[in-house]
């Protein structure tokens, strides 16, 4: 059958056309690019991508096409699945359990499906109408032009201009993709008067008149899809007396014979494409009528026939027949369309069955598929899809239907998952009228639950204590409100109330035998709030037994849950971060070992490799970086692995590894997650300033401090110190001016700082005094009055917090300070090569190269006689060992008690206890004699 | 056939290059509006006194009081109140490339204040007001929208966002005397002659009124806003009204403002 009539030359857009397979062939470094085309209808998106695809296939890419929906709700993913069975893939519905991070899963299963297509080419990604695509789609496709999927791979989208304006989410997306260098957005712009010429006289012949081409251009407007039909008329000799798309179809259709005029009516009732024998049982002519009719409404240029089925020539036409069409006929053609489907043997597409249904007004039959497509998409992890599904199924049932409540039930839940947090409550509100709802005790929990996701915590709190008081909840329950209760206090900062709700809920789970994951949860809130309330060791204690309880119990969850609440008390509030690291790394092997929890694995390297960053050791935050990206982290997880990796790229100076993982955050937040902009803009900043681009580096920090909680001490102080330093170095170098007003603001946060640091909490107070430290030395650099003693005491507050990257820094410029004042130079040399030592030390190269500069001015010599670093060893049976328990072992060797190695280490004994524990595991050996034995074999 | 130097005259290219920016921080959007007043006080012929120069500037001035306000910490919710600002602004800056553009997206809402820019010239409180019209009749709610969208939270009332936005009245309180007491009952005579049966839109001061007027209407579509369809109508029925507004607002009527 014939699949394209004489298709019209592609006129005007030539230019384009290459700098598109430019642009989709020029991926950044994550390996990605992307066009998206925006324009009118009929302007030639379709056309584009079409002719694009054609010619990057000819020239060895993998395409795959696929195409989103217009019929309200489609199901999750549904154009990347298309396009995956179009290629011969059928990509499965994800594991049973959902709780093991299965929307990851299902990413990296589909990514896994393309890399497959693309056998080591590049694939191209053609989606049309993407206007139309569903969270899923636009999610999978940020996840995969971020690098995540670790293909080459290249998207080009059509998006319909019309549907850009007002607020859609695709125009936030696109708004924030287009800032990338390798993301385009070409607006597609109506042909010019020579373009339209070129075309009219392409189709009409050499010999038009340059009057007539000029009027096809005038009614036209350049829209290619009108001038090339009037440009038929012109061929054809007749008279067209309409020039919008709307009349030009409505006049074409009246001509077409009765059969074809149905074809055309029954394709764009149907959902494309529209297979051949669906349209036989919808259109119930003889084998060789129906052939003839589509063929003569190809002829016609209406529809086009693929091996997949039929489409309409543009959808424009179904959207101008929809007006044209009568209600009755309307329903019954969608009728038949269900009929149809529903004869066809075996599990029929419900989101598209369910479309028909209700287009052919027969709510009650849609039901069954609509709820069939609702636990379709949770299985797929679409959960706004879901919702929109169960929310439909309720606008389908009246009140006295008999799942109604069941119906409520699931709308409420799947609203709750998917952040409609409004609809959730109402929805919950109307359960609660059900009389056979679920009790009093289970909708205060559910109702307390959707506040606090909402964000609404004083009335989440309310819903608690009224769990918590009623007589109709049972212990098991009531320890739960009070778990959750104590959990949300934790979060507002009311330590004292958390830990009074923490006790009550661990002695009612005591009692009641409570779940473990009250426990967990219970006991890790009492532990953070003693902690914050300056009495850590009880606070430890009590979230260690938790773990034990945990690991005794067995759940991944519980047992990935209480290893990170441990390891964030250990690297956040206390400070320890060596143990803290130490926690996390084990706690994401027994997970490994059990062969779940990938979501807490991930997280908790996460934890290991910040703490491994403060403490100096990046070459190996890097190594537990990797381990937690071959998890394939998606999401809020991969944002946070990324802006970990980054940092330690800005720290190495790797500018272009750096800006690859910036470009991947900012395209996974182009679709949401606004409380990780903060970190991205400190990393940019700070990758700016190693680059000299202090006003860069000023732009990120203004734009930081509009967009931070005032309350948020931590954060505005690692702002203010970037940003006074970006003002300092300015000052310094002298290329670019010192911004007063940039000054002034940030003197005004350092004093609000100081004012609020005197109500925090005692370890967030250290980690702001911190940073005040390094702004008030900054300031005085500024001021060109640089002050060598505020730089000491910086350095020396640093060293307490154990973070020997600031405090190198701070003695660097204590020594710059002290050098351009000609005092104390004997001092000032100690803390130079202190600094280049631990910069050395850390692969720090930016910070080494100034500080080489620094003493090479100061005409200080680096390193002494004792510039000895140990080479590297290898091969001598210690590799399993870190660096840390390399240096246990050798003090253990030495005969050193643990208390003896903890003074010399600067750890407390107990860390080191776990460290002498780890290398007896490691070196599968049992007492301290038989390790030391193995460790002078190797030495 | 409009020839494409007409729309901004000699500024033009200037125009041009104005527009090619897409700030994405507070902070761009008041240097952005800051190169835009400049632009427009030199299209010709009424200079700095063309109807969208005396909006332009009034925005200006409350933005600036919103990065001010930012800077001092004194939102409860900034990253919400940063994202909405840049977001509103955003499509005045649509608007105005359409309009450069000609193209026939350009809100009419919009176009009913560009069409006089080249005259006949109008008071400057009610030029402004025919902006401030467009803006918060029109684009607001959908800025509203994306912003909650994005930041993952609802448009819930006397929630910490609310509250917020409700501050930016004070602002526009404080920068708009003309608006002010004196002023309002000539206001409500307008409304009244513009539509009898608003009666229970007055509440307070205008721009009160109808900020809050565009916070229900986010809310509304908020509930419909996966449903493209019931978006498109309401986007026209919201830039219907606007546009009668803004007419009223620039007509001899709208005088009687000033």
């Amino acid at each position: 059958m014939a699949s394209e009539v004489d298709e019209a030359p592609l006129a005007g857009r030539t230019d384009i056309l290459t700098s598109v397979q430019a642009d989709l062939l020029a991926a950044g470094a994550g390996g990605t690019a992307a066009v998206f085309v925006t324009g009118e209808s009929g302007v030639g998106k379709s056309r584009l991508l079409r002719e694009t695809a054609d010619a990057m296939r000819a020239a060895g890419a993998a395409v795959l096409n696929g195409a989103c929906l217009d019929i309200g709700d489609a199901s999750p993913l549904h154009p990347v699945l298309q396009a995956l069975r179009h290629a011969g893939v059928q990509p499965g519905p994800g594991p049973a359990d959902p709780a093991q991070d299965g929307a990851g899963a299902l990413l990296e299963r589909v990514s896994r499906e393309l890399r497959s297509l693309a056998r080591g080419r590049r694939l191209l990604l053609v989606l049309d109408d993407l206007q139309w695509a569903d969270r899923s789609t636009r999610q999978m496709l940020l996840y995969l032009l971020a690098g995540l999927g670790e293909i080459s791979l290249s998207v080009l989208a059509a998006v319909r201009s019309e549907s850009l304006h007002g607020a859609h989410p695709l125009r936030r997306v696109l708004a924030e993709l287009r800032r990338l260098r390798s993301v385009r957005v070409i607006d597609l712009a109506p042909l010019d008067q020579d373009a339209t010429a070129e075309l009219v006289r392409a189709i009409a012949g050499d010999d038009v008149a340059p009057e007539d081409a000029d009027r096809v251009f005038k009614r036209s407007g350049g829209n290619p899809f009108v001038a090339e039909e009037l440009a038929r008329d012109l061929r054809d000799g007749r008279v067209e007396l309409s020039d919008t798309l709307r009349e030009i179809f409505l006049s074409r259709v009246d001509e077409l014979p009765q059969h074809a005029h149905d074809v055309v009516h029954a394709v764009a009732a149907g959902v494309e494409p529209v297979e051949h024998a669906l349209l036989a049982r919808v259109l119930p002519l003889p084998e060789a009528e129906l052939i003839e009719a589509v063929r003569a409404a190809v002829a016609h240029r209406f529809v086009t026939s693929a091996a997949d089925g039929y489409r309409l020539r543009h959808r424009v036409v179904a959207e101008v027949l929809e007006h044209e069409v009568l209600p009755a006929e309307h329903a019954a053609r969608h009728r038949r369309y269900a009929e149809a489907i529903d004869a066809v043997p075996g599990e029929p597409d419900h989101a598209r069955l369910a479309h028909h249904w209700q287009q052919a007004g027969e709510p009650i039959r849609a039901l069954p598929s609509v709820i069939a497509a609702a636990r379709a998409a949770e299985s797929l992890y679409g959960f706004a899809e879901a919702y929109r599904y169960w929310a439909l199924a309720l606008t389908l049932t009246s009140d006295d239907w008999p799942e109604r409540t069941e119906l409520l039930g699931h709308t409420a839940e799947s609203a709750h998952r998917c952040g409609e947090h409004q609809r959730a409550l109402t929805t919950l509100e109307q359960l609660a009228a059900r009389p056979d709802g679920p009790g009093v005790c289970e909708l205060h929990l559910r109702r307390a639950r959707y506040l606090a996701a909402a964000g609404r915590t004083p009335a989440a709190e309310i819903e608690y204590e009224r769990a918590l008081a009623a007589p109709e909840c049972s212990p098991a329950e009531k320890a739960s409100a009070a778990a959750n209760l104590a959990e949300l206090l934790v979060h507002l900062g009311r330590y004292a109330d958390a830990g009074v709700r923490a006790r009550d809920a661990l002695e009612l789970a005591e009692r009641a035998d409570g779940s473990t994951a009250d426990l967990v949860r219970a006991s890790a809130a009492l532990g953070f709030s003693l902690a914050f309330r300056e009495d850590p060791d009880a606070g430890l204690a009590v979230i260690r037994q938790a773990v034990e309880i945990a690991e005794r119990a067995g759940h991944p969850d519980d047992v990935g849950c209480a290893y990170l609440h441990l390891a964030e008390l250990l690297t956040g509030p206390l400070n320890n971060v060596e143990e803290g690291v130490l926690v996390a790394r084990r706690g994401a092997e027994k997970l490994a070992a059990m062969g779940q929890g990938r979501t807490y694995q991930t997280r908790l390297l996460a934890i290991a490799a910040n703490g491994l960053f403060r403490a100096g050791q990046w070459a190996e935050s890097a190594q537990v970086l990797d381990d937690a990206m071959r998890h394939r982290p998606s999401g809020a997880d991969a944002v946070e692995i990324l802006l970990s990796r980054c940092r330690l790229w800005v720290g190495f100076g790797d500018v272009e590894a750096a800006d690859r993982d910036l470009d991947a955050v900012a395209t996974i937040l182009a679709g949401g997650g606004a409380r990780h902009v903060l970190p991205m803009l400190t990393l940019r900043a700070g990758l700016a300033m190693w680059q000299g681009r202090h006003a860069e580096a000023r732009a990120a920090v203004q734009r930081g401090l509009t967009e931070t909680r005032s309350d948020d001490l931590v954060l505005l102080g690692v702002l203010a110190w970037h940003g006074l330093r970006a003002e300092a170095e300015a000052q310094a170098g002298g290329e670019v001016p010192v911004d007063p007003g940039a000054v002034r603001r940030l003197q005004a946060v350092v004093e609000r700082m100081v004012r609020g640091a005197g109500n925090a909490a005692p370890p967030v107070r250290a980690v702001v005094d911190g940073y005040l430290d390094l702004c008030t030395a900054e300031l005085s650099r500024i001021e060109q009055r640089n002050d060598p003693d505020l730089w000491a005491r910086a350095a020396q507050a640093w060293d307490r917090r154990k973070q020997p990257y600031p405090a190198a820094y701070s003695r660097l410029r204590q020594a710059e300070a002290s050098f351009s004042r000609r005092t104390r130079r004997a001092a000032a040399t100690t803390a130079i090569r202190e600094a280049y030592e631990t910069a050395r030390a850390m692969g720090a190269k930016p910070f080494a190269a100034e500080v080489t500069q620094v003493a090479a001015r100061a005409r200080v010599a680096l390193t002494g006689d004792e510039d000895v670093t140990p080479a590297a060893p290898t091969g001598d049976g210690l590799e399993m060992l870190t660096d840390r328990e390399r240096e246990v072992l050798a003090a253990v060797a030495e005969g050193l008690t643990n208390r003896e190695i903890g003074q010399a280490l600067f750890i407390s004994e107990r860390t080191v206890g776990v460290h002498v524990g780890h290398i007896f595991d490691k070196l599968q050996v049992r007492t301290r004699v038989q390790a030391s034995r193995v460790f002078l074999r190797a030495a | 056939m409009i020839t494409e130097s007409s729309v901004w005259g000699p500024a033009q290219r200037e125009m041009a290059d104005v527009l090619s920016g897409h700030p994405d921080d507070v902070p761009a959007v008041v240097d952005q509006l800051e190169k835009l007043q400049d632009v427009l006080e030199r299209v010709p012929p009424l200079l700095g006194s063309n109807p969208l120069a005396d909006f332009n500037k009034l925005y200006l001035t409350i933005t600036t009081s919103v990065l001010e306000r930012l800077f001092a910490g004194r939102f409860a919710d900034p990253a919400f109140l940063a994202r909405l600002d840049v977001e509103f602004a955003a499509r005045y800056f649509d608007a105005l490339r359409q309009w450069s553009d000609m193209s026939a997206g350009c809100p009419r809402a919009w176009a009913v204040l560009f069409h006089r820019i080249p005259g006949p010239d109008a008071r400057p409180l009610p030029s402004a007001a025919a902006g401030v019209n467009a803006h918060i009749n029109y684009d607001l709610p959908f800025a509203l929208v994306t912003t909650f969208d994005h930041q993952g939270c609802d448009p819930v009332d006397d929630s910490d966002q609310h509250r917020d936005y409700l501050q930016i009245n004070e602002i526009f309180a404080e920068q708009i005397p003309g608006l002010r007491r004196g002023f309002l009952e000539k206001w409500q005579l307008l409304i009244d002659m513009m539509n009898g049966d608003l009666d229970d839109w007055w509440q307070g001061e205008l721009v009160d009124y109808t900020r809050n007027v565009a916070w229900r209407n986010a809310q509304k579509l908020w509930a419909v806003r996966h449903d493209l369809q019931a978006v498109g109508r309401e986007r026209g029925r919201l830039d219907r009204t606007a546009e009668a507004f803004g007419k009223l607002l620039l007509s001899p009527m709208g005088a009687i403002l000033q």
